[in-house]
Order: structure tokens, then C-alpha cells, then sequence
């Protein structure tokens, strides 16, 4: 006997889809979308009528193509990051703004820990997001002088530690390298850069924090998160994708979880040779929720970390230019070989002199192995030229630009890392779309924090934190932005025929807002509450945050 | 209050192999794992590239090799802090830990951890440099920051693949050598084969010293032709402020010292480590003869020996009967 067939019915549809571009009404069977069109188009199908949705906007699920699972394992512990954020089971944990606020949210994090020896572990701080201010141990030892506390800053490279932990990793004023700066008095501030000092920190407390296996639960909180924001398919892209966490995600992409999980493996994780063997296994076990099959490659650091790799100039304030986290001639080999056995490609490159490595890497092996729609994608690509956007048009790549950082960073690259003329085209959007190059915009979460309509705001009012407008030729109207997260996303993770638009055959993924967003002001795009997802034709509720 | 981390009884000996991508780090790293006479620690980039005889082989994970001889191989890719932290938490202490910096890595960045990890005592980093490519790779606007952060780093420089340059070519390649790294000294190789004394001269402990000269005029008979053996032996003890000019200043060609000696400021006996152009001097729990054993490899320069010899002997403080002999191995 057939499964019923659901009608939902909204304000207005907004499907994504150029032939149908909206609707009020969408059948749903069988976890599918069967029809979209008006009461009319569907008054003869022998439907349920699903009216809870009557007066929303639906569009479809968004698609967040650049996030980390680690996103999941972080809300384990206590985020004190500077914008707000809303925790996997729905709670709004506002942003902090102060040392004094991150110290009050660590004391109040120290009371519910019972376990007096356990470690207590704050993320996300961000020092820009105080005027520059400074976290030091004294700070820290106002949280517990018993207890090993740890802060980790949004670039997750710099780590914060009390006294206690100081101690226990046996630093002291005798420690003599530059990972460990000192106070005027001598003794260390308590800030700890580089593996020298991670390795005696993690020593010290005898295991390393930021590793362990992934657990369900740390899936669960991933998808929690995401489905919070509108997405209903996310991309962990950056895995080693070992059998245990394979097997991990297998058993927690089932019913039940509101997001579809695309994970890449990590090229640095094995040699070319075998990651293609792996991803031939793994692709064979994808199911409707969890889709194996492309590989992630890192090419450079990061602008605001002064490691990404840049083209002359280079860095505005003079530093020296980054690293390469994987040398340009072996970038052709890894590309080359993944490229000639079909697999899709996700290269991030923060500068323009890693995009370069990239684009080169892509021409070499696309003329040594001519590949149609290939979709190789560059990952952020957050100071490419207008040439080198020309290279990715001509190359067939495509493009996830991170345009979150023009919030979070914006005055930093302004001021810092890039300079004003530079800064003016970071995450330059509209140049893409003036290309007509596939077109992505992502949060990276959780560097910064997951919400495609907060990234869609980015893009199109490239407003920094301070509120300097970076650049307003790059803007992108709002029909394009949500475009990025949807669709654009969808065509990027090589889903495009299944996700990111609303039309017959496709999976019944959506999202539910409370307004629309082409009757929004630009500027409160961001504001536009999420009522709901639903995740093949099943409705998930998002609580008021 | 939580105990600290004990302070072993002894430091682990830590080298870092640096070099770019294709310099012969991993023929390096090949033949140290096979030839070891100690029980070492590799970690290693590329796994998939270490190659050793299966006789040798006792257990293989995918992650990490055990050796008969009691080496192991660990790979890196599960993560650069979580191999070290399960290397240096082995039950049974290593003799020696060698760390290979990644092709674009720094090695400097990696030698600090012996600066603030008690449990390990920095020997020496070793950069590895492809003489066919290294005035280019110099150059490369793309590469040529990289290349020199690493060539910088060495305290050993190992200017491998000689055999594919012509003389002018070599020429070229420790030109470039000397601007970014002027004073370091530099060994030329072919196919890496650098001594394994370079690594183990003769025991990486106070407790293998005892045989170790026995051991080194057996391994003497092995080494390649290109380089030489040097034994320094005296009465006497060393003026400490006079040993370290000494030791600042030794032949270029000098790319290994080790030995015994005696302070005139200190009792009992002393172990001094040199690897190119670092040392050491750490107490030995013995009393001091009032004489000094020392031990070097040096590439075949025939001016290495004296040079050393006057050097050091400018650095003994008298009464000491001269009844040393020096020799020099093929």
C-alpha cells in the first residue's frame, strides 16, 4: 500500500528552481517532493493537507558547504567567543564582549563541573573582538586555581592556560621559547603558540584535548547545530575518516538526524594513492543521509594567522609570508592523481599565492587528463585576483568563498593583513557572479558560527564588525546570496541534482522562516528567525532561540 | 596537588631531519632504520615510502613498524602531537628519537620541543639538500622563503645527490649553502649515505660509553670512503671558557664529535655531544681520570684532524703529557 502524500502550504515557496521559480504549495511522498505549484496545481492529488506552514516562507534546506564536525565536539565545552551563538539543543549563548564576561562564563562553567580535577576548556576567544585585550593567567587563575582551565582562541592556534596548567606543563620564567611569552615581571602570560608548547601542554595534563575519537553524540550535536540555522546538509570537510569514525557516522546519519552529512577525507591523512582506494569503498556504502566521495586538500594557513601564502605584495604591515602546508609540485601529483580517477577536489586557499598553486595544479592535470565537470572547488580563495577568477572560470572550478570573515575579520585584513585597496575584494562575490563562476558562500564553523543566513548577510552587506563597508561592488543582491547557500552550495558538493532547490524528484528538504527574505531590508537578513526544517518530507521544530 | 611529569633519569637524544621535498630524507631515514645499532624512534611523513627488509620487520600496523633490532617507525599522519606523545610514553625509553620535518616543514619549529620537554636533550637538526635543485629551489620566488627557514635551521647541512651535479654545479649548491647558512658545516653525500655515527657515535648513553671505543674502531672498518675517522685522546682537563671557543671554531669539514673529558672548574667526567655545529657537555656519573677521549667524523679533509687536535689542545690545561695518537680511518 502506497505511503500518504503530504501537502504542505506556505505564504510563498521560493524554490531555487529558474522554470518554477515560486510556488505556494509542495506535495511531499515519500521523503521526495512529488509536485510544486499552486492549491490548484495539486488540487487533484490525494493529499494530506499539511497547513502548520500557511503563514511562513519555505525555501529549500540550506546547504553549508565548508563546517567541521568539530563544531559538535566543541559544544561538549564552553564557548566564549564574541558572537552570539545558539548551542546544539537550542539555547542563544550570547557572545562576550570582555575578559571580565569570559572569566564570569568560566566560573559559572567551574561551578557545574564536579569533578575537581577535570579540565575545563573555553573556545572561541577572540582577543580582536575586545580591543585587543589580552587573556593572562592571573585572568584564568580568577576561574580556579585548582582546576587546569584552557581557553583556545577562534583560530584554534593559540591557546590560553591558568597557572595551574603552567605548572603542570612545567613552565616557568626559566622557559626560553617564543611560544611562551613572558609578563613584565618574567614569569609566562600564560599563552602558549606553536607544537614545542602544545606538546608540554598536553603532557602536562597527560592527554591531548583537542584529539579523541568522535562519538554519536558529537555527530548529533553537529547536526543539532546546523539544523538550528535552516541546513539540511552540511559538509565536514576536513576528516581522516578512519574506521572508527566511518563507522561512527554511519550509525548516527539515520533517521532521526536532521541534516544530510557530506564528510571529505583529508588528503594529508594517507598518500593520493590510497585515498582513492578509500574513497572507491567508502562511496559504495553512501547512503540517502551520508555521502562520501570528495577529498580535501590544505594548501596554506590563514590571512588573519599571517600563514596563508601571498602573491606580491604580501602583507600590508610587512610580515613575512606564510606557509605551505603542502609544497606546490606536490600539489600537481595529489591533484593529479585524485583528478584521473574521477574524485572531486576541495582545495583551500587563504592566499593568492596558494590559489595560484591551485589554479596551476588544476590546469596541469586537467590538460594531462581532460575531465568534463570535473567541479574541483577552491575552499575560501578569500584573495584571489580578478585574473585568477578568470583562471577558475576557465578551468571549470568552482568557488566556496568564506564571506563570514568579512564580518569577523574585515577590519583585521583593512587595517592589517591586506591593506584598504585589497581588503576592498577579500571574498570577492560579486566578482564570481559577474564571472558566472558556481558560486558557494560558507561559515567554516566553527571558526566562525554556523547560520546561512547570517553568511548570506555577509555577502551582501559586507559590513565588518566595526561597520565599515569592505568593498560594495563585491555585494551580491539577496537573490544571489541565498542562491550560494542553496543551490550554489548543492552544486559545489556535486548534490545539485538532489538537494538545494525545490522541484518534483528532489529530496523534500527545506526551511521554514518566519519572514521573507526579498521583503526583509538587506541589512536584517540575518535576523530572519528559522521556524523549521524539514528533512525528506519529516518536520523538525526550531525552538525560539 | 598534581605530581609534574618525573624527570627521567636520563634524556632522550632528539634529531631533527629537515630538508625539502625530495632532498633524500626518507633514503636518509631507510638506512638509519636499517643499519641502527641502537633502539631508535623514526617518525616519519611518507610511511608508505620506508622500505626495509622484511627479515627485519617484526610487526607492522599500518601506523607504525617494529623493527627486530628494536627500532620502530611511527607515521605522522595521525597527527604530528599524538604520535610524539605516544612515542615519548613508551614503556621502555628509546636510546635516540628522530623526528622528519615534512618537505615544506620547518625543523627549527620542531627542535624547540627538546628546548621545553624534559624527557628529551636536542642532538642535533640535520637538513638534507638536493644539489641538483637547491640554487634553483633558493631562487623560486614561490619556495625560496621556505628553502632557506630550513637550511637556516641546521646545524648540519647535507648537500645529497652530489654525484648529479658537475663540479661547477656543486659549486653552485654550497654557494648557495653558505649564503643562507654561513659557518654551518656541510657534508656532501650521494644517495644519503651519511655514517650512521652521525646519529649513534658509539651509544647514546653514559652506560654505552664504557664499550663505545671498542664499538667505533669496529664500525670504523664500514664507513663510506668518503669520510674519516678522528681520535683525539689526552691527559689533562679542559678549561671550560677555552673548550667552548675551541668547539665554536672547528673545521668546517668536522660533522661529528664525541667523547669524554674532564673540566678543571668541575669534577668528574663530562659527555660532549656535537653534531655540526651544536654541542653539548652533560656530567657523567664517574669520576674523572684526568684525561679526555673524543671521537669525530669528519668528511675526508686532510687538514680536519690537526685543526682539531691544535684546537683542543689549545683548550687543555697543563700538567698534560702528551701520549695520544690520532688516527684516521679510511
Amino acid at each position: 500500500m502506497p505511503s500518504e502524500i503530504t501537502l504542505f502550504e506556505a505564504r510563498r515557496v521560493i524554490t531555487m528552481n529558474p522554470s518554477r521559480p515560486e510556488a505556494t504549495h509542495i506535495a511531499v511522498h515519500d521523503g521526495r517532493v512529488l509536485m510544486v505549484g499552486t492549491a490548484e496545481d495539486c488540487a487533484g492529488l490525494d493529499a494530506v493537507p499539511d497547513r502548520r506552514f500557511a503563514d511562513k516562507v519555505i525555501l529549500p534546506g540550506f546547504v553549508e558547504g565548508h563546517a567541521h564536525v568539530m563544531e559538535g565536539t566543541l559544544w561538549r565545552q564552553t564557548y566564549v567567543g564574541a558572537g552570539d551563538r545558539r548551542s546544539p539543543d537550542g539555547r542563544r549563548v550570547p557572545g562576550l564582549r570582555d575578559i571580565g564576561a569570559v572569566v564570569d562564563r568560566l566560573s559559572e562553567a567551574d561551578r557545574s563541573i564536579a569533578d575537581p580535577d577535570q579540565l575545563l576548556y573555553g573556545w572561541g576567544f577572540d582577543p580582536l573582538h575586545l580591543g585587543g585585550a589580552r587573556l593572562t593567567r592571573h585572568d584564568l587563575d580568577r576561574v580556579s586555581t585548582t582546576r587546569p582551565v584552557m581557553v583556545h582562541h577562534a583560530s584554534l592556534h593559540i591557546t590560553n592556560v591558568n597557572s595551574l596548567l603552567l605548572e603542570m606543563a612545567g613552565f616557568d620564567e626559566t622557559t626560553a621559547i617564543d611560544g611562551v611569552p613572558k609578563l613584565p615581571d618574567g614569569t609566562p602570560s600564560g599563552e602558549l603558540q606553536g607544537i614545542a608548547a602544545r606538546l608540554r601542554l598536553f603532557r602536562g595534563l597527560g592527554y591531548n584535548p583537542m584529539s579523541g575519537t568522535l562519538d554519536a553524540a558529537d555527530v548529533g550535536r553537529f547536526g543539532a547545530a546546523a539544523q538550528l540555522q535552516g541546513i539540511t546538509t552540511i559538509a565536514d570537510l576536513h576528516n581522516d575518516l578512519t574506521d572508527a569514525t566511518v563507522a561512527v557516522y554511519g550509525a548516527a546519519c539515520v533517521e532521526g538526524l536532521p541534516v544530510r552529512i557530506v564528510p571529505a577525507l583529508a588528503s594529508v591523512s594517507c598518500p593520493p594513492e590510497d585515498g582513492v582506494a578509500r574513497i572507491g569503498r567508502l562511496v559504495a556504502a553512501n547512503t540517502e543521509r551520508l555521502r562520501f566521495g570528495i577529498v580535501k586538500i590544505v594548501v596554506d594557513g590563514s590571512i588573519q594567522g599571517f600563514t596563508a601564502r601571498l602573491l606580491p605584495p604580501g602583507y600590508h604591515n610587512g610580515a613575512p609570508n606564510g606557509l605551505w602546508y603542502v609544497a606546490p609540485e606536490d600539489l600537481d601529483r595529489i591533484v593529479g592523481i585524485y583528478h584521473a580517477a574521477g574524485i572531486q577536489l576541495h582545495i583551500h586557499t587563504n592566499g593568492n599565492e596558494a590559489t595560484e598553486a591551485a589554479l596551476d595544479a588544476v590546469e596541469k592535470a586537467q590538460i594531462a587528463h581532460p575531465r568534463p565537470d570535473h567541479r574541483h572547488t577552491l575552499q575560501h580563495c578569500q584573495m584571489a585576483t580578478e585574473a585568477q577568477l578568470r583562471r577558475v572560470k576557465a578551468l571549470g572550478l568552482c568557488l566556496n568563498l568564506f564571506s563570514n570573515h568579512l564580518y569577523y575579520w574585515g577590519d583585521s585584513h583593512h587595517d592589517l593583513t591586506m591593506g584598504p585597496e585589497r581588503a576592498a575584494r577579500i571574498d570577492a562575490a560579486g566578482s564570481a557572479a559577474r564571472l558566472g563562476i558556481p558560486l558557494a558562500i560558507h561559515s567554516d564553523a566553527p571558526v566562525t558560527p554556523l547560520g546561512p543566513l547570517f553568511t548570506a548577510w555577509c555577502a551582501v552587506n559586507r559590513t565588518t564588525s566595526s561597520g565599515r563597508v569592505l568593498g560594495p561592488e563585491e555585494r551580491l543582491s539577496v537573490a544571489q546570496a541565498l542562491h550560494a547557500v542553496t543551490l550554489g552550495a548543492a552544486y559545489t558538493l556535486r548534490m545539485d541534482h538532489c538537494v538545494g532547490s525545490i522541484e518534483a524528484g528532489k529530496f523534500a528538504d527545506f526551511a521554514v522562516l518566519d519572514a521573507d527574505p526579498f521583503e526583509t531590508p538587506p541589512e536584517a537578513l540575518k535576523d530572519i528567525p528559522v521556524h523549521a526544517t524539514v528533512l525528506g518530507g519529516r518536520v523538525f521544530a526550531v525552538p525560539p532561540a | 596537588m598534581r605530581p609534574g611529569l618525573p624527570a627521567p633519569a636520563t634524556r632522550c637524544p632528539l634529531t631533527v631531519v629537515g630538508g625539502f621535498l625530495g632532498a633524500g630524507k626518507t633514503t636518509l631515514l631507510n638506512r638509519l632504520l636499517a643499519g641502527s645499532q641502537g633502539r631508535y624512534a623514526v617518525l616519519v611523513n611518507d610511511f608508505g615510502a620506508i622500505n626495509v627488509d622484511a627479515g627485519l620487520i617484526q610487526d607492522h600496523d599500518g601506523q607504525t613498524l617494529r623493527l627486530t633490532n628494536g627500532c620502530v617507525c611511527c607515521s605522522l599522519a595521525d597527527g604530528f602531537l599524538d604520535t610524539l606523545m605516544r612515542v615519548l610514553a613508551e614503556p621502555e625509553p628509546f636510546d635516540h628519537i628522530v623526528i622528519e620535518a615534512s618537505g615544506v616543514g620547518d625543523p627549527g619549529a620542531i627542535a624547540e620541543i627538546a628546548l621545553v620537554e624534559p624527557g628529551l636533550v636536542l642532538r642535533g637538526v640535520v637538513v638534507l639538500a638536493d644539489a641538483e635543485r637547491v640554487p634553483g629551489l633558493a631562487a623560486d620566488p614561490r619556495l625560496g622563503d621556505t628553502l632557506a627557514r630550513q637550511i637556516r635551521a641546521a646545524d648540519l647541512l647535507v648537500l645529497n645527490k652530489r654525484d648529479l651535479v658537475d663540479e661547477a654545479g656543486r659549486a653552485a649548491a654550497r654557494d648557495t649553502l653558505a649564503a643562507l647558512a654561513p659557518g654551518v658545516p656541510v657534508i656532501e653525500t650521494v644517495a644519503a649515505a651519511l655514517p650512521a655515527s652521525v646519529f649513534d657515535l658509539g651509544g647514546a648513553g653514559p652506560d654505552r660509553a664504557r664499550r663505545g671505543s671498542a664499538r667505533l674502531r669496529a664500525e670504523a672498518v664500514t664507513h663510506e670512503e668518503a669520510f674519516q675517522r678522528l681520535l683525539y685522546r689526552r691527559a689533562g682537563a679542559f678549561d671550560r671558557a677555552a673548550l667552548e671557543r675551541a668547539l665554536t671554531g672547528m673545521p668546517a669539514s668536522l660533522l661529528r664529535l664525541k667523547g669524554r673529558l674532564g673540566l678543571a672548574d668541575r669534577p668528574g667526567m663530562h659527555l660532549l655531544q656535537m653534531v655540526g655545529r651544536r654541542w653539548s657537555l652533560s656530567p657523567l656519573p664517574e669520576p674523572a681520570p684526568d684525561a679526555a677521549e673524543l671521537v669525530g667524523i669528519a668528511a675526508t679533509d686532510p687538514e680536519a684532524g690537526p685543526a682539531l687536535a691544535g684546537l683542543l689542545d689549545a683548550a687543555l690545561r697543563p700538567p698534560h703529557t702528551p701520549h695520544g695518537d690520532r688516527t684516521r680511518c679510511a
